[in-house]
C-alpha cells in the first residue's frame, strides 16, 4: 500500500512519544521528516525549511506555530502554510496513526 | 480621510509596500490599490541581493515578493518606472515625474533608500548595491575577476556580506573600515571583534581604522589611496551606508529631517499619509526616540501596521526588532534593539565565533539578543521577552543550560 505521493507506508515513531506539543525529526528511509503533534492531531512534513533547507526540528512549535530556527520563519503546523512569510509553505509527507504508530508514506 | 479609504496608494517597490497590500486584503479592504515604484521590476526582496544573487544562486526573478498572479488575485495595479516627485496632502494626490497625478484616500509612503556615493568614487570598477540592477553588474564583475582581487570599502552589514559572496566567488577579498572592527557600529567593539574573525579565518584582509582618502585608476585595475597606504584591486564596492529616499514628502507639512517621521502606528502627521520600511523613522516603544530601522522584518510589519491603521483598525502591541546576516556559513541575529555601548553577558564563546549576547534590564528582562550560529538563544530570547519573564545573569553564561525552560521554572517558584 502506498501513500498520495506512491512511496510505502513507514512506521517512524510511536504516538505515545509525541505528547501533544511535541515535535521530532525523524528518518523514513532516505527521507528526513518532521513531526508535529498539534493538539492530537499529528502531522508530518519534510524536515527542511523551504527557504535554506535547515531543519525545522531543530526549530520550536508553539500551539499551531512552526518556527524554523535559522531565520525565524514561521508556519502553520497543521496546515503546512507559511505565516511569515506568508507565501511559503512546508512540504507535506502523508502521515497517518495505526494501533499507536505514526506512520508516514515520502514520495520515493 | 472617509471611514474607509476607497483607494491607497503604496509608493516604493519594497516589502513595505507588498506587506500594506496583502494586510489590506487580509482584512478585507475591497477599494483599489495601487503600488508605484520607480524601478522597471515588481516588488522584489533586498536580503539576497548581496548574498545568494552574488553567489549566483539566485536570479533577480528568484527575488520577487509576489508572482504576476498574485498582483491579479489581490486586484493590485502595479505602476513601475513611475517616479512620483511631490505628495499634495491638501488634495490627496501623489504626482509623477509625468505630472501625472495618483489620487489617494490613503497613502503609504515605502520609498526606501539609496546607497550613500561617496564623493571621487565611481566610474569603471566603482560599484555601490542598493537595487537589482547593481547586484546583478556586481555579479557579473565578480564573476569575471576569476579569483583577481576586490575590495569593499565599508566593514558593516552589507560590506562584509559582499566580502563573504566575494571569497565565496573565489576571489581576494580586502575589507577598508575606518573603526576598528568590522560591524563595529551595531554590534561594538567587542562582538564586532568576532565578526571580524570570522572573515581573516576565511581569509579576508582587514584594513581597519583605514580612511580611503582618493581612487586612482592604472592599467591593472584600481589604486585605492588611504590615509595608511594603497590597496591595490580590480573592483571596489562602496558600502557606506544608504540615504532615506525622503524627498517625495519635502514639500508636506510631514517632517522629514532622518526619516519621514511617524508614530508607532507608522501615522504621519497628516492623517491618511502613512510611512514604513527603511524611509520611515518610527516612534520607538519605551524611549519615544524616533529612529530608522533598517531591517527587512521591520519593513514588512510597519507596512501591515500601516495598512490595518488606514483602515482603522488595532494594531497588535509591538514586536521587539529581528534581523538577521549571513555571511559564510555563519548566521548572525539580533532580538530587540541591541545597544553597541552597553554592557552584555555572553553566552557560548566569543573566540570560536559561536555566542549569543545578552542585555538585560535592572530586573533581569531580556531587552535584546543578538547570536552568531546560536540561534536557539534567539528563540529562547523571543518567547521570554514576549512572556514577559526574567532571566538571571547565571541561567545567560550557562551555555549549556536550556534557557527557556530554566527562566520559566524560575518564575514559577
Amino acid at each position: 500500500m502506498t501513500g498520495d505521493g506512491g512511496g510505502a507506508w513507514r512506521k517512524v515513531y510511536d504516538l505515545d512519544d509525541l505528547w501533544e506539543g511535541d515535535m521530532a525529526g525523524v528518518e523514513a528511509g532516505p527521507v528526513k521528516v518532521v513531526l508535529v503533534n498539534v493538539d492530537g492531531e499529528v502531522r508530518a512534513y519534510k524536515d527542511r525549511c523551504p527557504h535554506q533547507e535547515w531543519p525545522l526540528s531543530d526549530g520550536d512549535l508553539d500551539g499551531d506555530v512552526l518556527t524554523c530556527v535559522n531565520h525565524m520563519w514561521e508556519f502553520n503546523a497543521l496546515t503546512g502554510a507559511g505565516i511569515n512569510p506568508a507565501d511559503s509553505s512546508l512540504t507535506p509527507i502523508p502521515c497517518r496513526v495505526e494501533n499507536g504508530a505514526i506512520c508516514v508514506a515520502p514520495p520515493d | 480621510m472617509p471611514d474607509r479609504p476607497r483607494a491607497v496608494v503604496l509608493l516604493g517597490g519594497g516589502i513595505a509596500s507588498v506587506s500594506a497590500a496583502e494586510t489590506l486584503r487580509a482584512e478585507g479592504f475591497g477599494g483599489r490599490i495601487i503600488l508605484v515604484t520607480a524601478e522597471d521590476e515588481p516588488p522584489y526582496e533586498r536580503p539576497p541581493l548581496s548574498k545568494e544573487v552574488l553567489a549566483g544562486s539566485k536570479t533577480g526573478a528568484d527575488c520577487y515578493l509576489r508572482s504576476a498572479d498574485w498582483y491579479q488575485e489581490h486586484d493590485v495595479s502595479l505602476e513601475m518606472e513611475t517616479r512620483i516627485t511631490d505628495i499634495e496632502t491638501a488634495d490627496n494626490r501623489a504626482i509623477a515625474e509625468d505630472g501625472s497625478a495618483f489620487p489617494y484616500d490613503a497613502l503609504l509612503i515605502a520609498t526606501g533608500g539609496r546607497a550613500r556615493r561617496l564623493p571621487g568614487l565611481q566610474g569603471e570598477g566603482v560599484f555601490y548595491l542598493r537595487d537589482l540592477q547593481d547586484a546583478a553588474a556586481l555579479r557579473e564583475a565578480l564573476e569575471g575577476l576569476r579569483g583577481g582581487r576586490m575590495a569593499v570599502l565599508g566593514g558593516g552589514f552589507i560590506g562584509c556580506e559582499v566580502a563573504a559572496s566575494a571569497r565565496g566567488l573565489g576571489a581576494e577579498a580586502a575589507i577598508i573600515e575606518m573603526l576598528d572592527e568590522c560591524l563595529q557600529v551595531p554590534l561594538g567593539p567587542r562582538l564586532g571583534r568576532a565578526v571580524s574573525d570570522i572573515h581573516r579565518a576565511r581569509g579576508v584582509e582587514l584594513r581597519m581604522r583605514e580612511r580611503v582618502t582618493g581612487l586612482a585608476r592604472g592599467a591593472d585595475g584600481l589604486r585605492v589611496e588611504t590615509d595608511r597606504g594603497t590597496v591595490e584591486c580590480a573592483l571596489l564596492v562602496v558600502a557606506a551606508g544608504m540615504i532615506p529616499n525622503t524627498e517625495v514628502a519635502e514639500e508636506t507639512p510631514i517632517p522629514t529631517e532622518g526619516g519621514v517621521r511617524v508614530d508607532g502606528d507608522c501615522r504621519t502627521i497628516v492623517d491618511n499619509v502613512f510611512a514604513a520600511g527603511d524611509v520611515a523613522a518610527q516612534c520607538q516603544p519605551g524611549s519615544g526616540e524616533h529612529r530608522r530601522v533598517e531591517h527587512h522584518d521591520t519593513a514588512a510589519r510597519q507596512g501591515a501596521v500601516a495598512a490595518r491603521g488606514m483602515l482603522g483598525l488595532d494594531n497588535p502591541d509591538p514586536v521587539p526588532h529581528w534581523f538577521w546576516s549571513d555571511q559564510y556559513q555563519h548566521t548572525i541575529q539580533s532580538q530587540g534593539l541591541f545597544d553597541p555601548q552597553a554592557p552584555c553577558l555572553v553566552r557560548g564563546s566569543l573566540s570560536e565565533a559561536r555566542f549569543t549576547a545578552f542585555q538585560l534590564s535592572e530586573e533581569g528582562m531580556i531587552r535584546a539578543a543578538l547570536t552568531v550560529d546560536r540561534p536557539r538563544d534567539i528563540l529562547a530570547a523571543r518567547k521570554l521577552m514576549a512572556a514577559g519573564v526574567p532571566v538571571t545573569r547565571e541561567m545567560v553564561e550557562d551555555a549549556d543550560l536550556d534557557l527557556r525552560r530554566a527562566a520559566l521554572a524560575g518564575a514559577a517558584v
